[in-house]
């Protein structure tokens, strides 16, 4: 198993070598790389700036948050690309963090997060920013959380 | 979508990675981390017996979670051609980092080691030799026979006054107890050398004499007793921000009551145990305080002095402590200098003035109203319900330390808590928070102590900035950022060492190394030429000026040990990468010198100075340099109540086996080795039985007056200048980025929010500015200029800016001036006067990616 490989090389062979110890998923890890499920979250016509909506995604077990943030925001979708939707686990060490006035902010050690900037990190002890949620929006207004753009706190893998 | 490179799966440890313990490498705190290593190919499994964490990682729970994000994953290639998974996670048994707690800073330990695949491949590989003015890789050897044939020629000439040293002093990030005794040893047992300065100031000096003088080493209290105070004070230290997980971890419970029960065991019985009381005394309301309002409503108190104030202010406390009684007239009686006692009495209590005149005069000066003073000194010393005494721990860091009036600052802020006898106590303490760790043993320095010991030592900056010494050597420090007064310090230094780069090359430069290190020698003696060593992990601000640059290795490139700050925590930090390239540890490199220049001696026959540089002929491997180290400490075997007399550091009698086998408990130092049984024991809390003098008792120290700024100040505050530079400026640091950001600028994760340095703003003077968050300032005064981004804050109150002290695209200490306290040569980084004016137009970029939210605002 071991050898000298390029970069290039070692992502796959990783992929090969993962599968060959039936670890049975690919070690090609840069987001999104699942298979992440197409989820509807709500309808744009039905959101109301500055009101969070709470929703799960990928799974049951990962809380995400959905908000109309009244700014353009990095990856924001809607007329004023101002949709955005976040894993909600903190990315310090995993509590819920709250919306709270146009931020993210965790009640356990006070990091805060912009979500108009992609969930960078602006205050805080958590080391990267909240996982942002790739959002679509059909030509009903549904919205569908359709990818992660970064690791859920406390797993090894989104899915 | 994302700003930058995410993952959505990491490899995951198999149970057979190798596992490290060590500690994390940035801040005082000192959080304990796991490092596990294993070759690429392999991976471990999700579920806990599968994978080296123990743990089921599809089921976490917040909190008692095992932490594992992105930034705690690398692949490294080692010496044998291998690529290898690197994993540094926080680790869950640390009696520092409870819980696996760790910061923003630490969390990135993996992804900043060395990588030819990442930004950190820009780490220096090898030693590089200015040659026709480009750097050019040249061998080890190579190096040192410029290196030493330069130094000894100085030394034959000249003497070894005109080689001038910057270098590292402390524990943690790369450097430790073994490389501060290969630096001490070269210094000061091979060369003689008095111009020397330590890495984030112009001399060689402690930060703290104003305490230790007094008998207080400034690392006293343990961890622990912020989980245990009644009344936390911190004052000029923004521990949220700067020592993260010391107040999550251990001040944060304790306002949110949750350590009430732990009280209960500790205290007498009976005596009340409630959530403590906060004071924060700054300038700013930094996010230590606005996170406590909301942890501990009504439970805190803001004292925000006029800048330089602080000592008055704390003298005021103290008077008002002395005025309601709040001591033990046995404690001090029995424990302090009391001839000593009433020189302080009168001169800093002022107790031959009316109490309601001298809390006015107090009053004026600092800005700060005389209840608040009164609320203050309630809340430190006042005996709580049940007559039981109070227990205040008092936390400073930097906005005391760089002060004007160092010495006095540090002086008073100590004698505020020593008169309440909030010291040696479970729960109390006066002490420095820490900035970095520490690791000091060497041999003794030919520098004086403060101008009560000899001193003041000799400013190095003005030294050269003069025109002064030969060579300087710079190790492990960016001074061209990091100095005061930089701009001018850099221009200077960029200046001389350039007159010696065009002197070298003219008629052609010599190819043969006898002739460089002669032409070098010829060209510092006919011009005012300055040969420049930097001896660094990257190519610094500095370093770009330098003719010779030696590439260091790095944290986790060998073993090394520290101690923590705020628990005097000693552990072994263990290595488990290689350096990159041929770069060494400090204590190789001073030994490759010291050997080196033996050589140049033996080869002439002088025996007599050869010898002073065979000290490094024994160090083999790193704990060589430790245990002969440990020879510098004096005698160890002694009873518990005898601890005062130890250096805070002493580690006799500890070897790395020792450290191995105690892991992240470590061992607190000073430690001692039981007279009885020669058992190591470690000391928990230091001054319980006495203090660090010669009779062991407290000595008391009458502070000045208030004598308005000094000249380099207070020109700004007088006539047609108060107008030109309307705005106090005082400075700092920022949570997520460590000192200069050497490690983080290359991390996209820190540089996409924190792009530039920057100022803060109050809303009112941004208004009359026309400035807006995200704008570009310049910030200027005679001293120098800046361009900072700007944050509008209520932190700051109008008329007074904050600049972030340290970015590696600028410094506040281009405007910070010369001023050092005549005492003890500390400089006031903290405190000027500066203009501001929005630079045109705007960086759309910057706007786009770096966020302005208010980051003290957490309600
Ligand atoms: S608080 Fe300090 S020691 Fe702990 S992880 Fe952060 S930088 Fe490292
Ligand atoms: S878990 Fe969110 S800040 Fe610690």
């Amino acid at each position: 198993m071991k050898a000298v490989i390029s970069r290039r090389k070692f992502v796959q062979i990783s992929v090969l070598s993962a599968a060959s110890l039936g670890v049975g998923k690919a070690a090609y890890w840069f987001a999104p790389s699942l298979p992440y499920p197409a989820l509807k979250v709500g309808n744009i016509n039905n959101l109301q700036t500055g009101q969070a909506v709470y929703f799960n995604y990928p799974d049951a077990r990962a809380q995400a948050i959905l908000v109309k943030l009244g700014r353009q925001a990095t990856g924001g979708i809607g007329k004023g690309r101002d949709v955005v939707a976040f894993s909600a686990a903190c990315t310090h060490m995993g509590c819920g963090v709250q919306y709270k006035e146009g931020r993210f902010v965790c009640p356990c050690h006070f990091s805060m997060f912009d979500p108009a900037k992609n969930g960078q990190v602006y205050q805080g002890l958590a080391s990267t920013y909240l996982p942002q949620i790739e959002l679509r929006l059909d030509s009903n207004g549904d919205i569908y959380a359709r990818a992660i753009g970064g690791l859920i706190w406390g797993r090894a893998s989104n899915i | 979508m994302a700003l930058f490179e995410r993952r959505d799966q990491l490899p995951i440890p198999p149970k057979n990675a190798k596992a490290h313990n060590t500690v994390c490498q940035y801040c005082n705190v000192g959080c304990g981390y796991k490092v596990y290593v294993w070759p690429v190919g392999q991976v471990g499994g999700v579920q806990a017996g599968q994978n080296a964490f123990g743990v089921d990682l599809r089921n976490q729970g917040p909190i008692a979670g095992q932490t594992y994000s992105e930034t705690m994953h690398s692949v490294i290639t080692m010496k044998d051609g291998l690529q290898y998974h690197v994993v540094a996670v926080p680790a869950k048994d640390s009696p520092i980092n409870r819980n696996g707690d760790h910061s923003s800073r630490g969390a990135t330990n993996a992804i900043a080691t060395w990588s030819e695949e990442r930004a950190t491949r820009e780490r220096l590989k090898y030693p590089l030799l200015r040659v026709g003015d480009m750097f050019q890789a040249v061998t080890w050897d190579e190096a040192m026979n410029v290196l030493a044939g330069v130094a000894k020629g100085i030394r034959d000439k000249w003497s070894d006054d005109e080689i001038a040293v910057k270098a590292f002093d402390h524990g943690g990030s790369g450097a430790g107890f073994e490389n501060n005794y290969g630096v001490g040893s070269l210094f000061f047992k091979g060369f003689s050398v008095k111009h020397i300065s330590i890495h984030n100031r112009p001399a060689y000096n402690s930060e703290v004499w104003g305490s230790r003088e007094r008998g207080v080493h400034e690392l006293n209290y343990d961890a622990s007793d912020a989980r245990l105070a009644d009344t936390i004070v911190l004052w000029g230290a923004n521990t949220y921000e700067t020592a993260s997980v010391f107040y999550t971890q251990h001040m944060l419970p304790n306002l949110q009551g949750a350590t009430v029960a732990e009280k209960q065991k500790a205290f007498a019985k009976g005596e009340a145990a409630e959530p403590a009381y906060f004071v924060v005394v700054d300038p700013r309301r930094t996010s230590s305080l606005t996170a406590a309002e909301q942890a501990a409503q009504g439970r805190t108190l803001h004292l925000r002095p006029n800048l330089g104030t602080d000592y008055i202010l704390a003298n005021a406390i103290a008077r008002v402590i002395w005025e309601r009684k709040y001591y033990d007239m046995n404690f001090l009686q029995n424990r302090t200098d009391m001839q000593k006692f009433e020189a302080y009495k009168s001169k800093s209590l002022g107790v031959g003035t009316a109490y309601a005149n001298f809390m006015a005069e107090a009053e004026s000066i600092t800005g700060v109203k005389r209840a608040d003073i009164e609320k203050a000194a309630d809340w430190i010393a006042k005996p709580k319900p049940g007559g039981a005494k109070r227990r205040t721990l008092t936390i400073y860091e930097k906005g005391m330390i760089w002060n004007m009036k160092n010495y006095d600052q540090v002086a008073a802020v100590v004698q505020m808590n020593v008169l309440s006898q909030n010291i040696g106590r479970p729960g109390t303490g006066v002490g420095r928070q820490g900035g970095h760790q520490e690791g000091y043993v060497r041999p003794a320095a030919p520098t004086p102590g403060s101008i009560y010991n000899g001193g003041p030592p000799v400013n190095v900056d003005k030294y050269l900035t003069d025109g002064n010494g030969k060579l300087y050597w710079v190790i492990a420090t960016n001074p061209y950022l990091s100095t005061p007064n930089a701009q001018i310090f850099r221009k200077r230094i960029h200046e001389r060492t350039k007159t010696l780069t065009d002197y070298l090359g003219q008629s052609g430069e010599p190819g043969t190394t006898q002739g460089l290190v002669d032409k070098i020698l010829k060209g510092l003696e006919a011009t005012e030429g300055l040969f420049l060593v930097v001896q660094d992990l990257y190519m610094t601000h500095t370093a770009m000026d330098a003719h010779l640059v030696l590439p260091a290795s790095a944290w986790g490139e060998a073993n090394q040990t520290s101690i923590n700050c705020n628990s005097r925590l000693l552990r072994l930090y263990e290595k488990f990468v290689d350096p990159p390239g041929d770069a060494k540890q400090d204590w190789e490199i001073c030994k490759m010198t010291a050997q080196k220049m033996a050589a140049l001696y033996r080869k002439e026959g002088n025996e007599e100075q050869a010898k002073r540089f065979d000290f490094a002929n024994k160090w083999a491997k790193d704990e060589d340099v430790f245990l002969d180290g440990a020879n510098e400490f004096p005698n160890n075997k002694i009873p518990e109540q005898e601890e005062a007399t130890l250096p805070a550091e002493c580690y006799k009698g500890v070897t790395y086996a020792y450290l191995k086998q105690v892991g992240q408990q470590g061992i607190r130092t000073p430690v001692r080795q039981d007279p009885a049984t020669g058992k190591l024991a470690g000391t928990l809390r230091r001054y319980s039985s006495k203090f660090g003098t010669k009779d062991g008792k407290f000595s008391w120290y009458a502070t000045d007056d208030w004598q308005g700024y000094p000249e380099e100040v207070s020109k700004y505050l007088e006539g047609e200048m108060a107008g030109k530079y309307p705005f106090w400026m005082t400075t700092g640091r920022a949570q997520s980025i460590w000192q200069t950001m050497y490690n983080d600028r290359l991390l996209p994760e820190k540089t996409t929010g924190l792009p530039l340095p920057y100022v803060e703003v109050h809303p009112q003077d941004a208004h009359k500015l026309g400035i807006k968050g995200g704008d570009i300032v310049q910030v200027w005064n005679e001293e120098g200029n800046g361009n900072f981004m700007v944050y509008i804050t209520d932190a700051v109150k109008p008329g007074l800016i904050f600049a972030l002290q340290y970015h590696t695209r600028g410094t506040s200490n281009s405007m910070t001036s010369g001023y050092t306290d005549p005492k003890t040569t500390i400089p006031w980084y903290k405190g000027t006067r500066v203009n501001i004016r929005k630079i045109s137009g705007g960086l759309p970029d910057i706007l786009a990616t770096a966020s302005t939210l208010q980051n003290n605002k957490f309600d």
